[in-house]
């Protein structure tokens, strides 16, 4: 079974992986934009919140520069796509690329450590609980607040808004909607909310690195089709709270996975363990629905 | 009132197949009217109802919206004074959204939209109260989704939304032609009294000839993306749909062959 650190460290990423797939329910979900930014502006949240850290930046101020950074490559994919009207999946890896310039451009090297600084983490260690129990706290608080803001968003009248953009983008322009200035402010909105996610990961592990973006798409669908599978979207909250459970299971599993000798995986099978599950969670709410249809009897 | 002057479009102009949709088209319609359009395919109906909605943009010609030059403006800016029913069922409602959501959309039409709750309270006596007239019983049903409505069902949602907020012109693009005849019989009911009791000017596009002499005040038949001819009040009343195919011909000095005119 899983040590009581591997475990909590397991909420704690899950917990920031479900800011990433609050992003993702934002663009792939709510705007029908394929948006692969998150792989640069996860880095980009990194890179931004530690660099003004070390400047001696106070950590939450640097945080929401990487917000307000992570919203802009946000709203660069979109221009790309809305106003010069490239493919919306290509203009996402047009960000993406540039952002790996970007990166390395602000941290000036690959890596920036932050072990010896004071992030947002450490005011919270003199409440007396257990070292790694520290973050799970934190993020638990922000993965709330986040949620309810979203949730309140999601029912605004620009909230709504930008759902009748996805869904039915004719029918919004006929009620007036500005549809191409709704997907600039949601895809923003997106990658803003991955910037979070990547600057508090930075300071929960220490240090900012330029590849620790690789793959953060897959891991923001897995959690995101995951939790869809346990929890159905049928409403907008229950959708948010798909995303951070199914995050945390991701990681859980992820963690189970890597810490069972009988199944004797090593690290290195991290892609290879995502792919499968990424596969179980597409494939298993169909298993289910045929395994209920056979035991239940059929209503007309 | 509204005033199109001279509008000409074409489709993919300098390629092979290069199609002139509006010659010249002009029509003006007065405040309370309401037209039916009626042509054979490619006469440039739904063309025109389009580049009055802004959907497309016309190459030439002006367009105006109770005083309003709109030919330059794009869909969402002339939405205030232009509603609109689709001829798709499902084009005209989101249908993972629940029914007072859907309303909520319209009900700021053309307006801006904030921060604040979208569904707001003080709205849903309005919105049962407009569903009621319906008569479907969805006054009681505001929180299901749009998408266990049935065609019928949705595009009389649709007609609802577009009279929720004043507009100088409701735009209606063969609306019942995609539902079956008992349906489209009582959206056809329902469009003639909410026009009637709200006052509206409205543009209906039809395939029918009879819905066209039936419905409305004034009939204007479209050809090769001109208006053929343009009949109301007495010359009107008690027309047929053979004295349409007459006056038709006497006005072109050619011949009818097209089959859809005759449907209906």
């Amino acid at each position: 079974m899983l040590s009581d650190i591997a475990f909590y460290g397991a909420l704690e990423t899950g917990l920031i992986y479900g800011l990433v797939a609050f992003g993702i329910y934002l663009s792939f979900r709510v705007l029908d934009f394929p948006d692969l930014t998150v792989d640069g502006s996860f880095p980009l949240g990194a890179a931004v919140a530690a660099m003004l850290i070390i400047e001696g930046w106070n950590p939450w101020l640097a945080t929401g520069c990487a917000v307000l950074a992570g919203m802009a490559a946000g709203a660069v994919t979109a221009i790309l796509n809305v106003k010069l009207n490239i493919l919306n999946l290509l203009a996402s890896i047009l960000t993406m690329i540039a952002l790996y310039s970007v990166n390395l451009r602000i941290m000036g090297r690959p890596n920036v450590a932050l072990l010896t600084e004071e992030t947002v983490l450490t005011p919270w260690y003199d409440l007396g609980l257990a070292f790694h129990q520290v973050p799970v706290l934190l993020f638990t608080l922000v993965a709330i607040v986040s949620l309810i803001l979203l949730w309140r968003f999601m029912k605004s009248e620009t909230g709504l808004a930008m759902r009748a953009t996805g869904a039915n983008a004719r029918m919004a322009r006929a009620q007036g909607i500005a549809t191409g200035g709704m997907i600039i402010l949601g895809v923003a909105l997106s990658n803003g909310l991955v910037g979070l996610a990547g600057a508090l990961f930075a300071q929960s592990q220490g240090a900012a690195d330029v590849t620790m973006g690789v793959g953060v798409i897959v891991i923001g669908l897995a959690s995101l089709i995951g939790g869809e599978a346990v929890i159905t979207p049928s409403t907008v909250v229950r959708a948010l709270l798909a995303c951070v459970v199914g995050a945390i299971i991701y990681r859980l599993a992820i963690a189970f996975a890597l810490n069972a000798d009988i199944l004797g995986l090593q690290a290195q099978d991290l892609n290879l363990i995502t792919a499968v599950l990424v596969t179980l969670a597409i494939v298993l709410p169909g298993v289910r629905t045929k395994i209920a249809g056979r035991f239940t009897s059929k209503k007309a | 009132m509204i005033s199109a002057t001279d509008l000409r479009l074409t489709f993919g102009k300098g390629t092979p197949l290069e199609n002139p949709a509006l010659r010249g088209m002009s029509l003006t319609v007065n405040q309370g009217e309401f037209v039916t359009v009626i042509g054979s395919n490619g006469a440039g109906k739904s063309t025109f109802l389009n580049a009055l909605a802004g959907e497309v943009m016309v190459d030439s010609g002006q367009i105006i919206v109770d005083n309003l030059d709109v030919t330059r403006l794009p869909t969402h800016k002339r939405a205030a004074r232009v509603a609109r029913v689709f001829q798709d069922p499902l084009a005209g409602t989101c249908e993972n959204l629940s029914i007072e959501e859907n309303l909520a959309l319209a009900i700021k039409r053309g307006q801006s939209r904030g921060l604040t709750s979208a569904v707001k309270k003080q709205y849903l006596g309005q919105f049962r109260e407009s569903l009621a007239t319906l008569k479907l019983g969805l006054e009681n049903r505001l929180g299901d989704k749009m998408g266990l409505l049935s065609g019928g069902q949705r595009q009389a949602v649709s007609l609802l939304m577009a009279s929720l907020t004043p507009s100088s012109i409701l735009l209606l693009d063969e609306h019942t032609a995609a539902l079956d005849p008992k349906t489209a019989n009582f959206v056809l009911e329902l469009t003639q009294q909410i026009i009637e009791e709200q006052k509206l000017t409205a543009l209906m596009v039809t395939h029918s000839m009879k819905q066209a002499l039936e419905v409305g005040s004034r009939t204007v038949m479209l050809h090769q993306g001109q208006v053929v001819f343009d009949i109301a009040g007495k010359d009107r009343d008690g027309l047929e749909v053979k004295d349409l195919l007459g006056l038709f011909e006497k006005q072109r000095g050619l011949e009818v062959d097209d089959d859809s005119l005759l449907l209906g």
